[in-house]
């Protein structure tokens, strides 16, 4: 009887809602007439919603009378239409949203804002383009695809760290990289360790543990004008990620699968015709032989990038959902080299109370590990002995046999002819030296937003970011005698870096006739502690027992070190923006930082504000019909960067072990307290233009700024006499000038075939105007080994400085009573590693169901140079060397005593500039280079049945670096040896560039 | 208004936050003098490091003294075979070792000394100040001193006589400090070289004394011979036996040699060492050296299977030098270096009989009792035959793999006393022992061969001395060490004032001379 009557209601319910209905069907096309598929058409008001087909196409159940329809896709604007009672049947034409402007970007904080309304240039890439050519690293992806950010990615492979910098280097001390965010959250990314010339290897950085599956889409802010709210530590500019989210109403399961091979190229030029004589360690024999050759190329391997992933997002018009795993497993060029990332994330949002309150959050798990990632630099590297090795031995018997067993020991210690401090056998370097890093990783954050009333919101957000790093490197007994101890040498790191986030902003917006008001007003509240573990080494002091690594080994000598710093940073920011008719629209905005840094100083708390005008002129003036949007803007910023942890008044530290003689002493700190330490200052402007022409079909975005940077903070020997050793100054002024241009056209666009380009151009001029007003000589950085990286005032941010030949005033070389070339007494800059100009030209092209990506990176101007063909030269080991040797001469211009000299000996002149710290002169090449940086062709799979269980399906072959159209360096410059600030373009035995290529499918269920 | 009011609200809450910024911003893994506070380690706990300061390393020593005295000479040709061993000057950072850690912390010391009531501690500060002070000056002449620690904007060096005078005042100043408090133990848990034992650093005290009083004895004789003779007649004594050696501890650390040697390949055996203790039959060769890996580099005196490079030498390849001799493997894991040893004291009291300084005993006893002590001290045996030799002399050197770095003996001294030399040739014995001796200490017998000219060195092989840092003619060798260039440059008035205190026509390149250095007859 009840089941009855339950279905009776069950009935007359549906029988209701039934009688109600009605089916709408119609069709979305754009300007063109052509249908835009995959738009969303929602009824306003109820959740009913559906997607249009691949030909604009919709069908929908709506309530009988008059609905309104919002129809949306990526590109257009939104639209609504009114569909009378007696219409079932429409036709929706959408404007492209280029035209009208109406795009909505994601500002500081995770702000969203009319683009129309900023006073300062940003740019959005989607996370479709950044997963493109399935990189593993997602600011790798971004390289070329938006102006003015100059990317180097590091040669060390998966896991690997990058530098980005925006607008040029403007901070001494600190790196000049931009704040990362995600979802408006600060991330942290804690560069650790690059290597050196003496060697070293890549500890990695926080970008690399993000999974790109999860960016839903990226913003650069690349001035300080932009990133005002972040406070001092967005004065680098600001790149904001914003994850994926579940959509209401919609379940959809995506699986992407790529594998992706890495290739090496563009190895030197190697000769296998001349050995050494009597068992040298250098390829001088002037004899030539038939001599073992290939080992090199056959020593690297095709290294595989495997990355699957996985992610669910849905939800209703409450409750939406996201979750995804993904994992990559990568094996590098260089032999035992592995990566393997797992990253998890889940985000899910839910509305409350009558929908005023929504909370959200956002978990994302990482884990990384790295074995073996390659370093570069003379010591322990296995490309060092690969390079130089004597062509007349045979390489298969130290490969085979690259241990020994050593009876006077009873261990196995390393083969190798050559006792030279840089030389080891590779394959002893590849198998009996382990090099591990470990990353376990969370960030987990909660948001709750408060509709307090129409126009006034309150958001209150907290999050951390910890993440635990581990890295164990382990040096076999008996190996390299100079930089491994004889029972082998360990060193061991282990950390935290935790940054906690918390804030609270009341948003505000209305609009009270013509003038629009959008306001916020905040509080935030940050501490960083990076570092906080512990590293210990015993270096060449010799653990007590061969080859066993652990804590109760090490000698007594052996210093344990305790590391950590904490960093608490509280702001106060508001930001108002006023616009009139849509037209003019004035932004103010001022924050107040409180660091901790500068407690002490008295200046711990420092106030920074900033202004800007944006006038939307085709708004104000009838426009020539060819122009269909132009905005001109202005705005004017000073920010302010903190100074490091620790420097004002730092203590004193443990000088050493204790002996049996006496307590380890303590080094009293002499630094003279620095207590009128200020912040660093910023002082930017710029200037922009954005315009729109066909409709929008063509589109420039430009900007022009000037960023002055004074008070830099500045280290100093103290004056001998004085009683200290080093103090602190305020000081220094550092421009940036530059621009960026971004065009944007729709080449062709039809039904068949769509042609998409851009071209990113930037240009940077970085000038060091004074550093210390007194001391005009006054240099950062110094000599590394034959080159310098210098900061010195009239010059500009990483100038290279090198020694070049001795020459007279004829521009003759002088040589030596021997005939030998002589070094020029002193270094001179030969200019300077960044590039002048920064290009990005990325072509999307639609046939069909086919399609097509084609990515040119160019970066014209600035230097490399090459310590690796110095010393191949040195070692005879160079197809130049052998060359010269058949030529029996090198021509040159030179002059000895009073007698000219037209030809000189090779390897008298090769000695003279070979190996390090030599004549450079020859090892200095342009950094000019322009490159098919990516090329993707696709096939989207047609679904027949919309309603099927697949809903969209595709497959792509990927290529990356496929070859290059200019490059005059022997190696390729972007892929970086260190990231760190001064080994920029440098290359000392760094793995060989590689190229990558690939295949990639989607499924979306 | 609501506005206002809130952010009010807010920078109060904030204002109230930044009180902990001070212990934030301080690095928990440094440590306080608050904790230092605890068991008196304070004032004491800096001393193991200014002692271990008083010693360079290698570009403060190997590339300079250690190759300009024939001790020990680099394989590597660094920086194009043109550096500090072939006269022209790349590296000059003694100075910096001396003003940031001994001069600096030694200041702080002295003032938590009096803080804490502590006066014997700033006594030992102050000596431990003219031991490195003392040295400096024998690289540049003119040091600052007395005015160090002022806040002038250029600080004056002291004049080199001024300088010896304050050194003197000073040491009678701690020697009376010392011996009114012989059984003080309060630096015994700091003190790694005499275990806090007063009556040891009065020994040091009187030494150097002796040491600086025979320094200036030819600029200066009557001064000299006053501190000379006050020095052997003080009841506290001299360091008679190697037991009484100064040693500094090397804190775990390995002497820096054996770094320079075994880990860097980057010293080996002099090439005059090669010519005196081969030539002279000199056992101690084997506790200063290591054989030579290649026999055929020692072909020309195939029983003595050590080879040395040349002082300045031209190296064509750093690999063709590495097989030469090393320094002995038993510098491996020594754990203190010599600072001044017995036997340099017997040498000094040598030289002082030689100079009739009243105290001085016997010139033969002393340079007798001077090379057994060595002998002695180094573990080496054969003394005995050693010191009855007055045939051998030091040999000819052949560098097996580069001519030019050959040389002829200059010097045809022998072992054996004979009363009837010579003052001349008896000070040429006594400091050719006194050189052989301060083997790892060689800033002693650098002062000594400008001072006297002994032992006959020969010049460098390859001289690239140029007007940028001054000529050392081919008949010459450097002089001194110019001032360093964050001086020229930060403290300009300072050094030219300092230049003009080194006499007329003085310069500050390496061709000048030192006070003391007055050249001509020692008699």
């Amino acid at each position: 009887m009840t089941r009855f009557k339950l279905l009776l209601l069950f009935m007359l319910i549906a029988n209701a809602v039934l009688a109600q209905n009605r089916q709408l069907s119609g069709v979305v096309t754009d300007a063109g007439n052509q249908g835009i598929p995959s738009a969303t058409v929602k009824v306003k008001g109820i959740n009913a919603q559906t997607l249009t087909d691949i030909d604009g196409r919709f069908t929908l159940s709506v309530p009988s009378g008059r609905v309104v329809l919002e129809i949306s896709s990526i590109g257009f604007e939104k639209t609504e239409v009114t569909v009378e009672a007696n219409n079932n049947n429409v036709s929706v034409t959408m404007a492209g949203s280029s035209t009208a402007m109406n795009e909505v970007v994601v500002t500081a904080l995770g702000i969203r804002r009319d683009k129309k309304a900023l006073t300062y240039a940003s740019q959005t890439v989607g996370g479709d383009e950044l997963r493109k050519a399935s990189n593993i690293n997602f600011m790798d992806a971004l390289s070329g695809k938006a102006a003015g950010i100059n990317i180097a990615t590091s040669a060390s492979g998966a896991g690997g760290s990058t530098k980005a910098v925006l607008r040029g280097n403007r901070s001494l001390v600190g790196l000049s990289e931009p704040l990362y965010v995600i979802d408006g959250i600060p991330m942290v990314n804690n560069k650790g360790g690059q290597p050196g010339s003496y060697g070293g290897n890549d500890q990695g950085d926080g970008l690399s543990s993000i999974n790109p599956e999860d960016i839903e889409s990226m913003t650069v802010l690349r001035g300080a004008n932009a990133s005002i709210l972040y406070g001092s530590q967005g004065a680098n500019g600001v790149v904001i990620i914003t994850t994926k989210k579940g959509k209401a109403g919609q379940v959809s399961v995506n699986f992407s699968s790529s594998t992706v091979f890495d290739q090496v190229t563009s190895l030197p030029d190697f000769q296998y015709v001349y050995g050494a004589d009597n068992g040298s360690d250098y390829n001088w024999s002037s004899t030539k032989g038939n001599y073992q050759s290939g080992y090199i190329e056959d020593f690297f391997r095709t290294g595989v990038n495997a990355t699957n992933s996985i992610s669910i997002a849905g939800g209703n018009d409450k409750t939406t959902a996201y979750f995804s795993y993904a994992n990559t497993y990568a094996t590098g060029v260089v032999p035992t080299n592995t990566y393997n990332r797992n990253n998890i994330t889940f985000n899910q949002s839910t509305r409350l109370l009558n929908d005023k309150l929504t909370i959200s959050s956002n978990v994302m798990l990482a884990s990384e590990l790295s074995r073996n990632r390659p370093g570069a630099g003379y010591y322990n590297n296995p490309l060092t002995g690969l390079y130089l090795f004597a062509r007349e031995r045979n390489f298969d018997q130290y490969k085979e046999n690259y241990q020994i067993f050593d009876s006077t020991r009873n261990l196995y210690r390393m083969n190798w002819y050559s006792t030279e401090e840089k030389q080891n056998n590779p394959f002893w370097e590849l198998n009996n030296n382990s090099k591990l890093a470990k990353t376990n990783r969370i960030i987990a954050s909660a948001k709750a937003t408060y509709e307090l009333t129409e126009h006034l919101r309150l958001e209150a957000r907290g999050n951390i970011d910890y993440a635990n790093r581990l890295f164990d490197n382990r040096w076999a007994a008996a190996g390299n005698s100079v930089s491994v101890s004889p029972n082998g040498t360990w060193s061991y790191s282990k950390y935290t870096d935790q940054s906690l986030y918390t804030d609270g902003i009341l948003n505000y917006n209305n609009t009270l006739g013509p003038i629009s008001v959008s306001a916020i007003l905040g509080a935030s509240y940050q501490r960083n502690t990076f570092n906080d573990g512990m590293n210990v080494g015993n270096g060449t002091t010799a653990l007590q027992y061969p080859n066993f690594f652990s804590f109760s080994n090490f000698p007594f000598n052996v210093m344990f070190n305790k590391t950590g710093s904490t960093v608490i940073k509280q702001g106060l920011f508001g930001n108002a923006t006023l616009g009139f008719k849509e037209m003019v629209y004035l932004d103010l905005a001022g924050r107040n930082d409180w660091a901790s840094t500068l407690a002490l100083t008295g200046n711990q708390s420092y106030f920074y504000p900033s202004v800007g005008l944006s006038v939307i002129v085709s708004e104000m003036f009838a426009m020539p019909t060819a122009i269909s949007f132009l905005k001109l803007r202005a705005s004017r910023t000073t920010t302010a960067n903190e100074v490091p942890f620790n420097v004002v008044s730092p203590n004193n530290t443990i000088g050493g072990a204790g002996t049996p003689d006496g307590i380890g002493g303590i080094n009293r700190n002499t630094q003279v307290p620095f207590t009128t330490l200020k912040p660093e200052k910023i002082k930017s402007d710029e200037y922009g233009a954005e315009m729109r022409f066909f409709n929008g079909r063509l589109g420039f975005d430009f900007t022009y700024y000037n960023s002055v940077s004074t008070n830099q903070f500045l280290s100093l020997a103290a004056p001998s006499g004085s009683g200290f050793t080093r103090y602190y100054v305020n000081a220094g002024k550092i421009t940036n000038k530059g621009f960026e241009l971004t065009v944007n056209a729709d080449v062709v666009s039809n039904s068949n075939l769509q042609w998409r380009t851009s071209v990113n151009l930037s240009q940077n001029k970085n000038e060091i105007v004074e550093l210390i007003a007194s001391n005009p000589d006054y240099q950062v950085g110094g000599d590394d080994e034959g080159f310098a990286s210098i900061i010195k005032a009239g010059g500009s941010f990483n100038d290279v400085w090198i020694f070049k030949f001795n020459r007279n005033d004829a521009g003759e070389i002088i040589l030596d009573d021997q005939g030998k070339p002589t070094k020029a007494a002193n270094m001179v800059k030969v200019g300077n590693v960044n590039p002048d100009f920064l290009l990005g030209w990325n072509n999307s092209l639609n046939y069909r169901n086919l399609f097509l990506n084609v990515l040119v990176n160019g970066k014209f101007g600035g230097v490399a140079f090459s310590k690796t063909e110095a010393f191949l030269d040195a070692y005879g080991a160079s197809q130049r060397t052998a060359d010269a040797r058949d030529a029996g001469t090198i021509p040159i211009l030179a002059i000895q005593g009073s007698s000219k000299v037209s030809s000189i000996d090779p390897k008298v002149y090769y000695d003279a500039v070979g190996d390090r710290n030599r004549i450079m002169e020859p090892y200095v090449f342009s950094r000019t280079n322009v490159r098919l940086a990516q090329l993707v062709l696709g096939y989207n799979v047609p679904i027949r049945n919309s309603n099927g269980v697949v809903k969209d399906a595709s497959v792509s072959l990927i290529g990356r670096n496929l070859f290059f159209f200019y490059k005059k360096a022997p190696y390729d410059p972007e892929q970086a040896m260190s990231t760190g600030n001064s080994m920029q373009s440098n290359d000392v035995f760094s793995v060989p560039p590689t190229r990558s290529y690939g295949i990639n499918f989607r499924l979306t269920f | 208004m609501k506005k206002i009011i809130s952010a009010i609200l807010i920078l109060s809450i904030f204002g109230s936050c930044t009180k902990n910024f001070e212990r934030i911003n301080t690095d928990p893994n440094q440590i306080s003098d608050e904790l230092l506070k605890q068991d008196f380690n304070l004032v004491g706990s800096p001393f193991s490091g200014l002692l271990f300061n008083l010693f360079g390393h290698q570009i403060e020593e190997d590339l300079c003294h250690d190759s300009w005295m024939g001790h020990l000479q680099t394989p590597t040709p660094f920086v194009g075979n043109v550096n500090n061993t072939t006269y022209y000057v790349r590296w000059n950072v003694y100075w910096d070792r001396v003003y940031g850690s001994v001069m600096s912390p030694a200041k702080q010391v002295i003032q938590l000394a009096e803080d804490n009531n502590l006066p014997l501690f700033a006594t030992w500060a102050k000596l431990i100040r003219i031991l490195s002070v003392s040295k400096l000056t024998a690289y540049h002449g003119p040091v600052i001193y007395s005015n160090y620690g002022t806040t002038e904007s250029s600080i004056l060096y002291d004049k080199e006589s001024d300088l010896y005078n304050q050194f003197f005042t000073e040491l009678d100043a701690i020697q009376a400090e010392f011996a009114a408090n012989t059984g003080y133990k309060g630096f015994a848990k700091f003190d790694p070289s005499y275990k806090g034992e007063i009556t040891a650093w009065m020994k040091l005290v009187n030494s150097l004394r002796l040491r600086l009083a025979i320094r200036i004895s030819k600029v200066a004789p009557d001064v000299a011979k006053t501190q000379g003779e006050k020095a052997m007649s003080d009841p506290a004594g001299l360091i008679e036996a190697n037991a009484d050696n100064f040693n500094v501890a090397l804190l775990g650390q390995k002497i820096p040699f054996a770094v320079i040697c075994f880990e860097w390949d980057d010293t080996r055996m002099g090439a005059v060492m090669e010519s005196f203790l081969g030539g002279l039959k000199d056992k101690r060769v084997e506790k200063f050296f290591s054989v030579a890996d290649n026999p055929t580099h020692y072909a020309d005196h195939p029983s003595f299977p050590y080879k040395g490079i040349r002082n300045g030498a031209y190296v064509a390849a750093k690999i063709d030098r590495v097989p030469f001799s090393r320094i002995s493997t038993d510098f491996q894991t020594v754990q203190k270096r010599r600072a001044f040893t017995a036997a340099e004291v017997s040498f000094l009291k040598a030289e002082a009989a030689l100079r009739n300084w009243a105290g001085a005993g016997d010139a033969k006893e002393n340079y007798e009792n001077g090379v057994k002590l060595s002998f002695a001290d180094w573990g080496a045996s054969g003394v005995d035959a050693y010191l009855a030799d007055n045939t051998s002399k030091p040999w000819n050197y052949v560098d097996p793999l580069d001519a030019r770095n050959n040389f002829t003996s200059l010097s045809t001294v022998t072992v054996a006393w004979n009363d009837a030399d010579n003052n001349e040739v008896k000070l040429e014995k006594i400091i050719t022992q006194k050189w052989i001796n301060n083997y790892t200490n060689s800033l002693e017998a650098w002062v000594d061969f400008r001072r006297t000219g002994y032992p006959k060195i020969p010049h460098v092989a390859k001289n690239d001395s140029s007007p940028d840092w001054g000529v050392i003619p081919a008949d010459q060798w450097i002089k001194r060490m110019p001032f360093v260039n964050s001086e020229r440059t930060g403290n300009a008035e300072g050094v030219a004032d300092a230049v003009s205190k080194m006499g007329p026509g003085a310069k500050d390149d390496i061709a000048t001379r030192l006070w003391w250095d007055t050249g001509g007859p020692n008699f």
